[in-house]
């Protein structure tokens, strides 16, 4: 048993909060606050300084397949609400591609992306609450899959080179990536202002190649996508809500009421250590499962456990700190309001706490 | 990073799991059932502690040198897990909190008498912190010993002396020292209980607990009895109560009968096809007590590695601890929703094994978000150490 970081592990963390303090100032933030929120020349610095292929194998431009140092990249992202998507691309495509695939394109796709190369993936579906039964459909026909279905939350897709979409067909589910020129986008305005979009897919042609897993694992390829995507989230939220405990700190440590600083009254300090609490519980379940998923393809419950973790503590600690901070936690010119927004799409994207507990008690009242 | 239990350490626990197997025998589990030796005492109880001190499995965190295993931090924490997991009710107080520290500062008469005879099961210590007007503020405590000619005089009351009432010793707190600041001026002493100073009255608890009210006259012990410096008893009793405040949160019971109660709803029919996990709402519960109880589980596991790198964390040992006694409640509840109104039942045929441990332990599960430190008392030590906000008042 270990909980410590390895000695790189602190470099990338070390090295991660330096970069992200500079280049995602509050000045520079709200830049992005009405544009779209994507900072190409931060993710270009990031894949240049090697931060893109944290996860990924050696082999393919990557520093190596640790998933806690690709949780390290998304706690920081998160803490400093950078203007990025990362989770369509370093998650749900690299790794997915890199455990899954036996093609050597897509390997090639894999260490593209390291490289700074951007794709993405559309797998939620509109109201469809179970991702491992799309709606979209795949037809085998001949040479050729016929695909037909609407994709939406999916990331930055205007800027990506392929999208790696989930579809049902005769033969299970498959997961293939399609080009971006062959879908129709409609970009989407969202609470916290990520560029997502709709990503329509009308009779779209691929070829067997442009499937990413061997033929019958679809449906674990696209279970482990979601997992890692809900561990990954998980870290995101963990770095928002440590930042909002720590602004809740420094707020109430500072504000004076009464002739006191408000810090000094219990019921002001017992619900910023109620966060702490919160926070502690999050930050080791994300442990947990993305360490568990560096030894095993499928740690559903771990991974459901981290997100049903990371939901609660988005709500909760995101309230505490709006209401701690009394006004200047919804000026838009002090920060919090930015991570309160993050806090809600990490919490409901890729199931809520309450959609995961269901999927949980399944799991376990199944298990005999 | 590494998030699991070594293979060693699951091995350590399959051995203690088929050993406690075999020590509880259904002369003891049946002694156990009875109200009046819930917390041991009894001659069955007695027993098994002499087996286990003759089989080596006490003293398991002492330094070798004193005659224990030095087991590491986490090992101690599987051994408590399992031991808890079969409701023996061991003595840890007596065999890993006072005993050490008996071995460690306690005179030579101390080392030989006593600390020899808790390694071997001998001896059982009740703990005397708490006093009538001296509960959370421990260190107003009042109780005093006054120094005589080769000794000390005893006097005072304490409140909530658990296992008093078949204890050998007591491990006491008292004030030596009425100039100096509050927590300057406490010693710690061992009390034998058969002195005629000494007596007690029974308290009768909501859980079925008994504690008691005890009462120190007169008592007279020799310097020997003296751990630790004179005046210096504070720190014995910090350091007592963190590693008793991990042993309070441990997750081993209440997933213990998470799967209990699991099993059973997976087997219990509520109609011709319909089990009790297939309603949703039950499914549910069985999912927030699952996710709280890993997030327990590592905590607690976190604890435990700190604390083999000799590392303290204020703020984390009190996570634990408000975590834990708080998660108690909310999962007793929870299950017993699941049980419905059978689980109020003490006695009912069927589910009588499991029910009776549900009622009881709903009932017991209060004392720990008070005692070992109350959790506001926590909530302000995370605030100052963990998020270094300024001390309350």
């Amino acid at each position: 048993m270990d909980f410590s970081e390895l000695s790189h592990q602190q470099e990338i963390r070390e090295s991660l909060n330096k970069i992200f303090s500079e280049k995602c100032s509050p000045e520079k933030l709200k830049n992005f606050d009405n544009e779209f929120k994507h900072d190409e020349k931060l993710y270009d610095f990031l894949a240049s300084n090697g931060y893109l292929g944290l996860g990924i194998n050696e082999k393919l431009s990557g520093s190596g397949e640790d998933l806690y140092d690709l949780g390290i990249l998304f706690e920081c992202f998160g803490f400093h609400a950078a203007p990025l998507c990362l989770t369509g691309c370093l998650v749900d495509v690299a790794q997915t591609l890199q455990k899954f695939s036996k093609n050597e394109n897509h390997q090639s796709i894999v260490s593209s992306i390291a490289q700074g190369e951007i794709y993405t993936s559309a797998i939620l579906e509109p109201l469809n609450h179970d991702p491992e039964n799309p709606t979209t459909t795949a037809v085998f026909d001949g040479e050729k899959i016929i695909i037909n279905g609407t994709k939406y939350l999916s990331e930055i897709s205007s800027l990506a080179k392929g999208i790696l979409i989930s579809a049902s067909s005769n033969k299970g589910v498959i997961l293939a990536l399609v080009k971006t020129d062959n879908v129709k986008l409609t970009q989407l305005t969202s609470t916290a202002n990520s560029p997502l979009f709709k990503v329509e897919l009308k009779n779209v042609s691929i070829v067997e190649s442009d499937v990413v897993h061997e033929e019958g694992r679809g449906l674990e390829a696209l279970k482990y996508l979601l997992q890692i995507n809900m561990v990954m989230r998980s870290y995101i939220a963990l770095g928002v809500t440590n930042k909002m405990t720590s602004l809740i700190a420094s707020y109430t440590s500072e504000r004076e009421q009464f002739g006191r600083v408000i810090g000094t009254f219990q019921a002001v300090s017992h619900r910023a250590a109620d966060c702490f609490i919160e926070l502690e519980c999050l930050r080791l379940v994300n442990q947990q499962a993305s360490t568990n998923l560096n030894t095993s393809l499928d740690c559903e419950n771990d991974a459901l456990v981290s997100k049903i973790w990371a939901g609660n503590a988005c709500h909760k600690i995101s309230y505490s700190a709006q209401h701690l901070h009394g006004g200047a936690g919804v000026d838009r010119d002090y920060v919090l309001w930015r991570y309160c927004l993050l806090a809600k799409e990490c919490e409901l994207i890729n199931g809520s706490a309450s959609q995961n507990i269901e999927r949980l008690g399944l799991n376990i009242t199944a298990n005999q | 990073m590494l998030i699991q239990l070594n293979s060693q350490q699951a091995k350590l626990k399959d051995e203690l799991h088929e050993y406690f197997k075999g020590l509880l025998t259904p002369e003891l589990k049946a002694e156990l059932n009875n109200p009046e030796h819930f917390e041991g005492g009894g001659p069955e109880f007695k027993k098994a502690m002499l087996t286990m001190g003759k089989d080596g499995w006490i003293g398991l965190s002492w330094k070798k040198e004193f005659g224990g295993k030095e087991l590491s931090p986490i090992e101690q924490y599987i051994f408590v897990e399992t031991v808890m997991r079969t409701g023996f009710p061991f003595p840890f107080l007596t065999t890993e909190s006072v005993g050490p520290m008996i071995a460690e500062y306690g005179s030579d008469w101390a080392k030989e008498e006593i600390a020899t005879k808790i390694l071997q099961g001998k001896l059982i210590f009740g703990i005397g912190y708490s006093e009538p007007n001296s509960g959370t503020d421990l260190a107003s405590l009042q109780t005093k010993a006054i120094k005589e000619k080769d000794g000390y005089i005893i006097n005072g009351q304490k409140m909530w002396t658990s296992l008093a009432n078949f204890s050998d010793y007591i491990w006491l707190a008292a004030r030596t020292d009425f100039e100096v600041k509050n927590h300057k001026g406490i010693s710690m002493f061992i009390v034998p209980t058969n002195d005629p100073g000494f007596s007690l009255t029974a308290i009768n608890t909501l859980g079925d607990v008994r504690t008691n009210a005890t009462f120190y006259e007169n008592i007279k012990v020799p310097d020997s009895h003296l751990v630790g410096e004179i005046n210096q008893g504070w720190s014995l009793i910090t350091s007592q109560l963190n590693l008793e405040r991990l042993a309070l949160v441990n997750h081993g019971p209440v997933e213990e009968l998470y799967r209990n109660v699991l099993e059973l709803a997976q087997n219990t029919k509520i109609s011709n096809d319909q089990f009790l996990t297939d309603l949703s709402w039950v499914k549910q519960n069985f999912a927030q007590i699952h996710s709280g109880i890993e997030a327990l589980k590592l905590i607690c596991w976190k604890q435990t590695w700190i604390m083999e790198s000799d590392q303290l964390n204020m703020a984390e040992a009190s996570v634990a601890k408000v975590y834990g006694s708080e998660f108690f409640i909310e999962a007793y509840r929870l299950l017993m929703e699941i049980m419905g109104e059978l689980s109020i039942l003490k006695n009912d045929s069927e589910l009588k094994i499991l029910n009776a441990r549900l009622e009881r332990m709903y009932r017991t599960a209060s004392i720990l978000t008070f005692g070992g430190g109350t959790n506001e008392v926590q909530r302000d030590i995370i605030a100052m150490a963990g998020l270094f906000m300024p001390r309350s008042r």
